[in-house]
């Protein structure tokens, strides 16, 4: 359905995009992922056609955004980052407009209007000056203007963004519903939005991709075997004792629980280590309350392609010492 | 198009924009008007709309930027201009759009004037054709300034900026025939007839006094589709070197 081929963004000497190429299948919901400044708005604003890419091309539906930009900007639905509305109109007449410049027939814009206003359930707002919302409604508003014109293809650039929890679980509801005929590309910040919502995840940074695949693969990727390991008496005894153990790689994480329990989150040679832990830390009177296998989570994996560093509680354990 | 034009037109009614720009062009316009009645007597008991119109443009073209300066600026501000240009909208239609939409609030306003000859006609009589050849006039080289405003808005995403620059260019536009007068310029014949020729005041001063002139109808298309294709250069520039 979209088609990114080897689409680079230049402003002046800086790269923003760099070569990147992806496809979104037909129905399907792409999650991009990036810190701040990876690309992902720029890369956003080529597939809806607002600004020309440095080179590269982008097939929507077969259709390229050069040959044909009049029929492929009508199968795209767009919410920016900021929404854009005009504060000074109401909603109901702001719809209508959109309709109106998306070339809706005319028979057809009270119904597609009314069906957006109640998809994102603002219909009780529709007669409210837009500069009176609050940023929740004005993002929901702008939400229903990206499915104004029925596009096949929507592109959400953090559509979540300033709603408060209820707000972000409908948002997230109403992109499960859109998914039966849409094909969506959705960005954000949120790990576990992206992890809940898409078929498959696409990590950027620095205008580069990282990885593209599904959630699962993603995290199952790494091979490494880590225990969360929750013990009971004294934190710095328990430390020293787990140290002494051949099999362990590293202590990747030790959260201090309360005074006589503490957690550890280890990195094994291998499964039999495990066995050696528990034998060890019953010998030396510590009382095992939980011993656990986890994967790695996609924040781990985020965190791993976009700083090089393998698991984020060491990472911002590091970049925290660095800025003192 | 229509939508979008049809946006525009009501964009200047939600704010106080319109009605104050319009009350105070008629204020000026009224004052004029109270002018030229009171100063006749007995010996003398003629006075031209044409007066009134040159008088009154030389206050007027300080008003269009106050319509103009939002054209552009305001879309690029509100990051609006995304919306428009992912749309099926191309850059013709959003500066033809904007452009038709100013001329309609432009010839509203100028209607709100014809209270006046009417006025006249009551007591008096009127030159209908010289009226409407002024009339023409007017809207035309109000047009022109007004695809000049817009081009300015398109240089820059802050309002006030684009209010400035525009009044800059009127004046320029405004004075542009007067450089011929400087010592400096008599000796170089080809620089003070370009300007001449390029001056939109001169053209304007035919259609005042009731002269219908072709070519000076060509003059003043010629010169709005000029800056109007201009504006849509700039506008589709800033998308290529936007960053």
């Amino acid at each position: 359905m979209i088609e990114i081929k080897n689409l680079t963004k230049q402003y002046g000497s800086i790269t923003a995009v760099n070569n990147i190429s992806f496809t979104a299948n037909k129905n399907e919901i792409l999650g991009f992922l990036g810190p701040n400044g990876a690309g992902k708005s720029t890369t956003m604003n080529m597939i809806v056609g607002y600004l020309p890419p440095t080179s590269g091309e982008i097939l929507i539906d077969g259709m390229s955004m050069n040959d044909n930009p009049r029929e492929v900007k009508k199968k795209i639905g767009y919410l920016p980052e900021l929404p854009p509305l005009y504060l000074d109109m109401k909603v109901i007449e702001y719809l209508r407009f959109v309709a109106g410049i998306k070339e809706v027939p005319k028979s057809e814009r009270e119904h597609q209007v009314a069906r957006a206003l109640s998809r994102l359930k603002i219909t009780d707002m529709k007669k409210r000056v837009i500069k009176n919302l609050s940023k929740g409604y004005r993002q929901r508003v702008g939400f229903a203007q990206a499915l104004i014109g029925d596009p096949q293809v929507l592109i959400l650039d953090e559509p979540t963004v300033g709603l408060d929890p209820n707000q972000t679980m409908e948002v997230r509801n109403l992109i499960n519903m859109l998914r039966k005929d849409h094909t969506i590309i959705f960005s954000s910040h949120i790990l576990q939005e992206v992890s809940a919502v898409c078929d498959r995840i696409v990590i950027i940074d620095k205008g580069q991709i990282k990885a593209i695949d599904t959630k699962d693969k993603l995290t199952g990727a790494s091979s490494e075997i880590v225990y969360v390991i929750k013990v009971e008496g004294v934190c710095a005894d328990a430390e020293k004792a787990l140290r002494c153990i051949d099999g362990i790689k590293n202590i990747m994480e030790i959260n201090f629980l309360d005074e006589k329990t503490s957690e550890f989150k280890v990195e094994l040679e291998d499964e039999e280590v495990r066995k050696a832990i528990v034998a060890k830390m019953t010998e030396e009177d510590f009382a095992i309350a939980e011993i656990r296998r986890i994967s790695s989570s996609l924040e781990d994996v985020f965190a791993s392609f976009t700083r090089g560093k393998s698991y984020s509680g060491l990472a911002s354990s590091e970049t925290d010492e660095d800025s003192k | 198009m229509f939508s979008l034009f049809k946006k525009e037109v009501q964009s200047y009614f939600y704010s106080p924009l319109a009605y104050v720009i319009s009350a105070l062009f008629l204020l000026i316009y009224s004052l004029s008007f109270i002018q030229w009645i009171t100063s006749l007597t007995k010996l003398n008991l003629q006075f031209s709309f044409a007066a009134i119109f040159y008088d009154q443009f030389f206050y007027f073209i300080f008003l269009i930027p106050m319509l103009t300066m939002k054209t552009f600026a305001e879309e690029r501000r509100s990051n609006t201009e995304v919306l428009l240009m992912s749309t099926p909208l191309n850059v013709f239609k959003i500066v033809m759009g904007k452009f038709l939409a100013i001329g309609v609030v432009f010839a509203l306003i100028m209607t709100l004037t014809f209270v006046y000859p009417v006025i006249t006609e009551i007591y008096g009589a009127v030159k209908w054709g010289g009226l409407a050849c002024g009339y023409l006039g007017f809207f035309l080289w109000g047009m022109g300034c007004v695809a000049v405003g817009m081009l300015v808005s398109s240089f820059t995403e802050n309002q006030i900026i684009a209010a400035i620059f525009g009044e800059a260019a009127m004046l320029i536009l405004w004075f542009m025939d007067k450089f011929n007068d400087i010592e400096w310029m008599k000796n170089k014949p080809v620089w003070s007839s370009l300007i001449a020729a390029l001056s939109p005041r001169e053209r304007f001063e035919g259609f005042a006094t009731g002269v219908f002139r072709l070519s000076d109808l060509v003059f003043y298309i010629l010169f709005i589709s000029v800056f109007l294709c201009w504006t849509m250069i700039s506008v589709e520039k800033r998308r290529w070197s936007r960053g």
